[in-house]
């Protein structure tokens, strides 16, 4: 009861946001960030057998928790899922990074066979090899980041994507293809420059 | 690579690969004519596009590949049953509906059946019902909690478990935390110190108790919605006073790294011995909530770095920027606020109380100037102009009424605002009554001062009850209220006499109270309305007589004469004086009950006359 995000607040702050507030974003992320984490913990919970996340789906319950069915505004929705995407990206990530760290044996606790089963190090690896990439990529075509970061991580589709980057689904196709072929490229080492 | 050349290899990139593979290579060839190494670079692209197809890179999600990282988390609590609106916890709460989220589990909207209330449940996640240092904490909270009735606490009914279920049954707040409130809205003045008010009222308490809440923060304090009516939450941190050991104080300090999910900024509001991990008593709640006030008023916190360090160095060592610079505080409120945020705890306030006494009586002291100022305003500078019209053969009577003088008037205010003043104090003065009994006269009054330097008022004015040392630059206004019908006659003596005392007729004038010295129950006479009472150079005590009878006294009825400009009151027949002498002399052997309350001074007498000077010194 503590901390319920009230929904005008989140509301005012997203459209600050999309107005160029940059302060916004700083005060959303920490509300949204916890809404994430925690939701993703729950699917996962409950999808144990299967392993999968829905990754729009929970998004989409993120944003009618903290904004409700009443105060949707496209544009706002829009940049839920843009901050979303972003956060998801994070939160995946800062696991894969523990992950990692844990395997390497810099976490003192014993891995159970079971849990080993499951995940490969490569798969936290290779995580953490995209998001760098990702990084590299950014710093050259940050559009071209942006449409991997929303369809990758969180979960958009073109159609969406082009929502959210205003601009055509084509471009967002055109863009989507080169970034995964350059990030191919940069992750298996093929065609190093 | 350049931009440029990044957009290049991707247009020409795009373009091959729209068009059939066989048809690529002389596309391609054609497109980067002798630039060798162009053409090696959208090869390459257009090699791995094909392959990224095929092996479905990144086709997925990253949640799908992250999913078991998730699921294996050692930082993961489980997540607890979801709970579904009519469901039933237990034998007594039916869920009515999800309120949301808290660090430690979810909270919803309960009935309790057995009282038929409504109650708001913390059910616990798994994780933490399986960690006994957290049980421990909502133990602790349930049991310091409801071991504290007071009406600024969140009271907790119940901690229990039932059907594998750990859940915590409290008070529930429609309302918002105080960390949303002032995200949604700036706070005005009065309402700042109601909620100061308030959340010292339970940490007072707590204190009383010997209980330390140590967790003060916005997001513990709740305002609910229908009256304002504040709630300090959270006493999991909360730590019995005497039993407190060193060490366990950096508790609070490392909670805020170890509690999941948890906001950042709780470390703003640490204390600086909770910053060294030193110990901690009472004292670190005032500081906390110093903070806070601070946050309020400045819309900011005081002490904020880039990282955790910075900011536990700016608490050990930064002043904060004065409220002044910030805001539109009052130097008072200043002044408390940087008193609870001393960074040694000996020279902060040592109790809830002090704070909570000298918060009460600024809030009481704006009430009470908000009336004041609502009908006399705009008159200091007046005051001010007219010092040197001052007939200098009169100086030896030492108080001297100014321009306002001639055009004193009796200020009439309304009387419900009057009583919803005297409502809020705690002065010891009995409210205005109708059924006050006859053969008894009670005054109340004040005094307000307005400092003034360079004739031009200096700060704001304040109010006191009565006798302090005057300074020169003082100006006051007298302010008289009763809840009898009666007569009533100020005269002012001079310090210094020569040879008889001289008086100097003060109240009422010819225009005062439209000359009648007939005031009703309940009213408010305020002298002079429009203006100010100054001292002059002479030093000494100034008395002010105060008569107040039942009837008329024909001994001092006619005296308003002298109340006008060309005398400046002063009674100027050397006859008439000596009867007010006589007077006096006859009546003030009998003294009245004095009642001085921390706003108000209150008189009563016996019978049906009530004579009391108010003696003012000054220098």
């Amino acid at each position: 009861m503590t901390r319920v995000p009230n929904p005008q607040n989140i509301t005012q702050l997203l459209a600050e946001w999309r107005e160029g507030n940059q302060s916004a974003l700083d005060e959303l992320y920490p509300l949204v960030y916890d809404e994430l984490h925690r939701l993703a913990r729950r699917y996962m919970s409950r999808e144990r057998k299967g392993h999968t996340l829905q990754t729009t789906a929970l998004i989409n319950e993120a944003y009618v928790r903290l904004v409700g069915q009443k105060n949707v505004v496209w544009a706002n929705r829009s940049h839920f899922f843009a901050i979303s995407a972003q956060i998801m990206r994070r939160i995946l990530i800062d696991h894969a990074r523990r992950h990692a760290y844990a395997k390497r044996g810099g976490g003192a606790q014993q891995v159970s066979l079971d849990e080993a089963a499951t995940v490969t190090p490569d798969q936290s690896g290779e995580l953490i090899r995209l998001d760098e990439a990702l990084k590299s990529l950014a710093e050259m075509d940050p559009r071209r980041s942006q449409v991997v970061e929303l369809r990758y991580f969180g979960g958009l589709n073109n159609e969406e994507i082009a929502g959210v980057l205003n601009v055509s689904e084509n471009t967002v196709t055109r863009d989507w293809n080169m970034a995964r072929a350059w990030l191919y490229q940069q992750l298996t080492g093929s065609g190093a420059n | 690579m350049t931009p440029e050349r990044w957009q290049q290899i991707s247009r020409i990139f795009n373009r091959a690969i729209s068009l059939d593979s066989e048809e690529r290579p002389a596309f391609v060839a054609d497109e980067c004519g002798v630039d060798q190494s162009l053409r090696s670079e959208v090869e390459k692209l257009i090699a791995a596009h094909s392959n990224a197809s095929a092996e479905k890179f990144i086709g997925g999600l990253a949640a799908e590949a992250a999913a078991p990282l998730l699921l294996n988390d050692d930082d993961f609590e489980s997540s607890p049953k979801v709970l579904t609106e009519g469901q039933q916890v237990g034998t007594y709460y039916e869920i009515l509906e999800a309120l949301g989220a808290g660090g430690m589990g979810e909270v919803y909207l309960a009935r309790d059946s057995r009282l038929g209330r409504t109650v708001a449940l913390k059910v616990l996640t798994l994780e933490v019902s399986r960690d006994e240092r957290r049980m421990q904490r909502f133990r602790q909270e349930a049991k310091v909690a409801s071991s504290l009735n007071q009406s600024n606490i969140l009271t907790v009914f119940e901690f229990g478990e039932v059907d594998g279920l750990t859940f915590l049954a409290t008070e529930f707040i429609d309302g918002e935390t105080l960390r949303d409130h002032l995200r949604a809205n700036p706070l005005k003045l009065g309402e700042i110190l109601d909620i100061g008010i308030q959340v010292l009222a339970a940490l007072d308490a707590a204190h009383e108790a010997h209980i330390v809440h140590r967790d003060m923060k916005p997001e513990n304090v709740m305002i609910r919605h229908r009256d304002h009516v504040v709630k300090v939450l959270d006493f999991g941190l909360a730590k019995v006073a005497e039993k407190l050991k060193k060490g366990e104080a950096s508790e609070a300090a490392t909670a805020f790294k170890t509690a999941p999910g948890t906001i950042v900024g709780t470390i703003n509001y640490l204390s600086p011995e909770q910053a060294k991990s030193e110990e901690v008593d009472e004292r670190t709640d005032i500081w906390s909530t110093g903070v806070m006030m601070y946050e309020m008023v400045a819309g900011k916190v005081p002490f904020s770095g880039a990282t955790s360090s910075h900011t536990i160095v700016q608490i050990l060592e930064k002043d904060p920027v004065p409220l002044s610079k910030l805001g539109n505080a009052p130097p008072e409120l200043e002044r408390i606020v940087e008193k609870a945020m001393a960074k040694s705890p000996d020279e902060r306030y040592q109790t809830a109380k002090d704070m909570l006494i000298d918060l009460r009586s600024l809030k009481k002291r704006m009430d009470v100037e908000v009336e004041i100022q609502r009908t006399a305003s705009y008159t200091t500078s007046i005051a001010a102009n007219r010092t040197e019209e001052v007939d200098p053969r009169k100086r030896r009577v030492l108080l001297v009424a100014l321009i306002g003088m001639a055009i004193v008037t009796a200020a009439i205010f309304g009387i419900s605002k009057w009583r919803a003043s005297r409502a809020r104090s705690n002065a010891p003065v009995t409210p205005p009554a109708a059924t006050a009994p006859v053969n008894e006269r009670t005054l109340t009054y004040w005094i307000t001062v307005q400092k003034f330097r360079d004739k031009k008022p200096f700060q704001d004015p304040f109010t006191i009850p009565g006798e302090m040392i005057f300074e020169e630059d003082y100006q006051i206004r007298l302010s008289f209220s009763s809840p009898q019908a009666g007569h009533l006659y100020i005269l002012n003596e001079g310090p210094v006499a020569t040879s008889a005392p001289e008086f100097n007729v003060v109240f009422p004038s010819s225009t005062a109270n439209k000359g009648s010295s007939s005031i009703a129950a309940g009213q408010v006479t305020q002298i002079p309305e429009q203006s100010w009472l100054k001292f002059d150079a002479q030093q000494g005590t100034e008395k002010l007589w105060l008569i107040f009878s039942e009837d008329v006294v024909p001994e001092l009825e006619s005296l308003k004469e002298f109340a006008g400009r060309q005398t400046q009151g002063l009674i100027t027949d050397p006859g008439r004086n000596k009867v007010v002498q006589d007077f006096l002399n006859t009546h003030s052997e009998t003294k009245p009950n004095v009642e001085k309350g921390e706003r108000l001074t209150t008189l009563k007498s016996s019978g049906k006359l009530l004579v009391h000077p108010i003696k003012l010194e000054h220098h």
